[in-house]
């Protein structure tokens, strides 16, 4: 008993540098950012407003379209962005593939570029006059070259492209550690069944694979709710920066949070309020989301 | 083993962010531009290093964005140390500073003649009859354009001097199809050719109380029909971001560019294009009370209030950018620095030939320009107003809103912003 108590007191003094640092940089802030949010400030002059700020939130167009921006990037890149993960994992997996190391790493290695870095490339790919134009002229897919960068919808189709080639490797990562799980004999059994390799995919990779698919999806739908970089270097100006993409059409909620917080007349309260909801909203979309993937367990 | 390295290392920072102990005298600048203002601020500092050897500078350069941020945070948390003394601001941020943080920087009124000054630059700055800025550079916009090309297309220049917006695309439309050359390049979602425009009229997105004035603004009515008609006849070459616009000029591919004066170490940078450019007056918007002289950007010096050599940074400032003539000759040959400290304006530079511009005097055709620019309040919101009217740009390329329409939509756009 003694013995018991003392490890416990030595547990504590051992934790309790992490735990004061956790308290101080993250538990405070959001404890602060509630209470901020309950103000509108300008600077720092503050007038209380109660939840004023939500009810703004509501009638606000930038911030609902931001919402619109990212729930159309939610609907369209997670869902390709995971299944390609899927089919790559699924084939890097095959115990016969050749050149396995090579792939592996060729498929992982956008992960591990810096977002700012990336998407500048991206945007010099992509600009009217640049290579991915010039190529598909060349081929002939095109007659005129796209308007990637300064045309609403085709600004959100190379953002969508971008994203897709940084976080696929990623995610592929994760179901490759999934698939090391998945016997090998289920697999021998169904092919002896007569399944063949698209049954096996379909009817034994992805149910087995289902938390690890939950896990990413609900890590997608964070990120994507968080997405910033991209967005904000995608947009990246001439003078004056006006709007997020043409017609704000990469605007996202954390760009907005950024805008309003140093872009614009700097309202620190407004912002926490809109981070409370992104927050509030990434929580109710991941209990969706067990509800819908977990509920046969 | 490894607790205690982190344990040292977090105290060490735990030092190192709250035990930065300031030498004697010493001055700490924040800019944005290691070829501008960065460098430019570096000679100042020397030179009044040469009167005052005691003196220490400091000069942190940051991107633009990071400047503002950091000062927000700063502002914003209250705290007094770590601030530096001078801080760049850009003109169309100031009041937003000035008003959103009151008392955090220095009142000048007494320091400086601000007579010196170009008023327009000072009333940016004035809140309330108090001068809280330095004047710097002033962005005076001038219409570029390529002298051979306008050869080609038998345009003389010499009758370009006073147009209106629509005789400019009117000629334009001449070079594109002598020439081939677009006139002009620019992304059709930004701000910077409708903050020229609205300035020469001498308006702004809001009247003279602060309150948003977009739907029913005449002047803005005309920019954005401009804007479209650009883009629409053909004539501007559609750029995105500042490398692919400045590429498009570097390259030969247009035939003018119309923007601030700062431009002018963009433009010279392609050495190949020796002779070959020319500088007129912008054109103006056909309405009544609008010129042909604009401005586009342009920042200034603001002191802290609370930062700890205050008085020297003062000093400082009035030794040379309210005294030094020599200086702004220096800066405006190496860097394009076009001052508003207007007793300089008599120096030699600002008469001299450029032989890369066809031997035209055009610092002092600026000169002649930046006495004629209207003064405009640009209020608190100039972003908002910007992202407003630019959000509903697309559906007016497309044609699925009148400009009429679009401006009324902008303006309940900008008041969300705003939560009126």
């Amino acid at each position: 008993m003694k013995i018991g108590k003392s490890y416990n007191l030595w547990g504590w003094v051992f934790i309790s540098l992490a735990l004061i640092a956790l308290t101080l940089f993250i538990l405070y802030p959001i404890i602060y950012s509630l209470y901020l949010s309950t103000f509108s400030t300008r600077g720092f002059l503050k007038t209380f407003v109660g939840f004023g700020n939500y009810k703004r939130l509501f009638q606000d167009r930038n911030f609902l379209l931001s919402l619109k921006n990212i729930s159309i990037i939610f609907v369209v890149q997670i869902p390709i962005m995971l299944f390609l993960a899927l089919i790559y994992a699924f084939l890097l997996n095959d115990p016969k593939l050749k050149f396995k190391g090579f792939f592996r790493t060729a498929l992982f290695l956008p992960a591990v570029t810096s977002l700012v870095a990336y998407t500048i490339l991206f945007k010099m790919m992509f600009s009217t006059d640049g290579l991915v134009n010039n190529i598909l002229l060349a081929i002939g897919i095109i007659k005129q070259p796209i308007r990637w960068l300064l045309d609403p919808f085709w600004a959100k189709v190379t953002l969508i492209i971008a994203m897709t080639w940084r976080w696929t490797g990623y995610n592929m990562m994760f179901y490759l550690a999934g698939l090391q799980n998945i016997p090998n004999e289920i697999y021998e059994a169904a092919e002896i069944d007569g399944a063949n390799r698209r049954v096996q995919f379909f009817k034994i990779t992805i149910p087995l694979l289902k938390p690890i698919i939950l896990f990413t999806t609900i890590m997608s739908t964070i990120g994507t709710l968080q997405l910033f970089d991209e967005p904000m270097n995608l947009a990246a100006g001439v003078v004056t920066g006006s709007s997020v993409g043409p017609g704000n059409s990469l605007l996202t909620p954390s760009v907005y949070i950024y805008n309003v917080c140093f872009k614009y007349v700097p309202n620190f309260g407004y912002a926490s309020a809109i981070s409370y909801v992104i927050v509030l909203i990434a929580a109710i979309l991941s209990l969706i989301q067990f509800k819908v993937v977990g509920e046969r367990r | 083993m490894k607790k205690v390295i982190l344990m040292l290392l977090i105290i060490s920072m735990l030092i190192g962010l709250f035990g930065v102990v300031n030498a004697a005298k010493k001055v700490t600048i924040w800019c944005w531009d290691p070829n501008f203002n960065v460098a430019i601020m570096e000679e100042a500092a020397s030179r009044y290093q040469k009167l005052h050897p005691d003196v220490e500078f400091e000069v942190v350069s940051m991107a633009k964005a990071d400047v503002e941020q950091k000062l927000n945070t700063i502002l914003a948390s209250g705290v007094k140390r770590g601030l530096p003394e001078i801080v760049l601001i850009e003109d169309y941020n100031a009041q937003k500073y000035l008003q959103s943080y009151p008392g955090s920087f220095a009142d000048l009124t007494r320091e400086f003649n601000y007579k010196e000054f170009a008023p327009y630059k000072v009333k940016l700055m004035t809140l309330n009859g108090k001068v809280y800025g330095v004047p710097f550079d002033s962005g005076v916009a001038g219409w570029f354009y390529r002298r051979d090309y306008f050869e080609q297309a038998g345009i003389n220049p010499e009758d370009l001097k006073n147009i209106t917006w629509d005789e400019f695309i009117e000629i334009g439309k001449i070079v594109k199809e002598k020439t081939g050359k677009y006139m002009i390049s620019g992304d059709p979602y930004d701000g910077g050719l409708m903050r020229i425009l609205l300035h020469s009229a001498g308006t702004w997105y809001f009247d003279e109380k602060g309150n948003p004035n977009i739907a029913n603004n005449e002047v803005l009515k005309d920019a954005l029909k401009i804007y479209k008609e650009l883009f629409a006849s053909g004539i501007m070459k559609e750029t995105s971001g500042w490398n692919e616009w400045v590429a498009s000029f570097n390259n030969g591919e247009v035939a003018s560019v119309v923007t601030g004066v700062w431009i002018i170490g963009s433009i010279k940078a392609e050495k190949s294009q020796t002779g070959k450019w020319g500088v007129l007056p912008v054109p103006r918007l056909d309405l009544p009370g609008a010129v042909n002289a604009s401005n586009l950007g342009g920042s200034s010096w603001y002191v802290l209030n609370n930062s700890e050599n205050k008085d020297i940074a003062i000093d400082f400032l009035r030794e040379i950018y309210a005294k030094d003539i020599d200086f702004y000759q220096k800066i405006l040959i190496e860097r394009g620095a076009f001052g508003t400290w207007l007793p300089a304006q008599n120096g030699y530079a600002y008469r001299a030939e450029d032989p890369f511009f066809g031997n035209q005097r055009i610092f002092l055709d600026f000169s002649e320009w930046l006495k004629k620019i209207p003064s405009v309040d640009f209020g608190l919101f100039t972003y908002e107003a910007d992202g407003a009217i630019m959000g509903v740009m697309p559906d007016v390329y497309n044609g699925n809103l009148t400009i009429d329409e679009a401006l009324k939509l902008a303006e309940e756009q900008f008041k969300n912003t705003l939560g009126f």
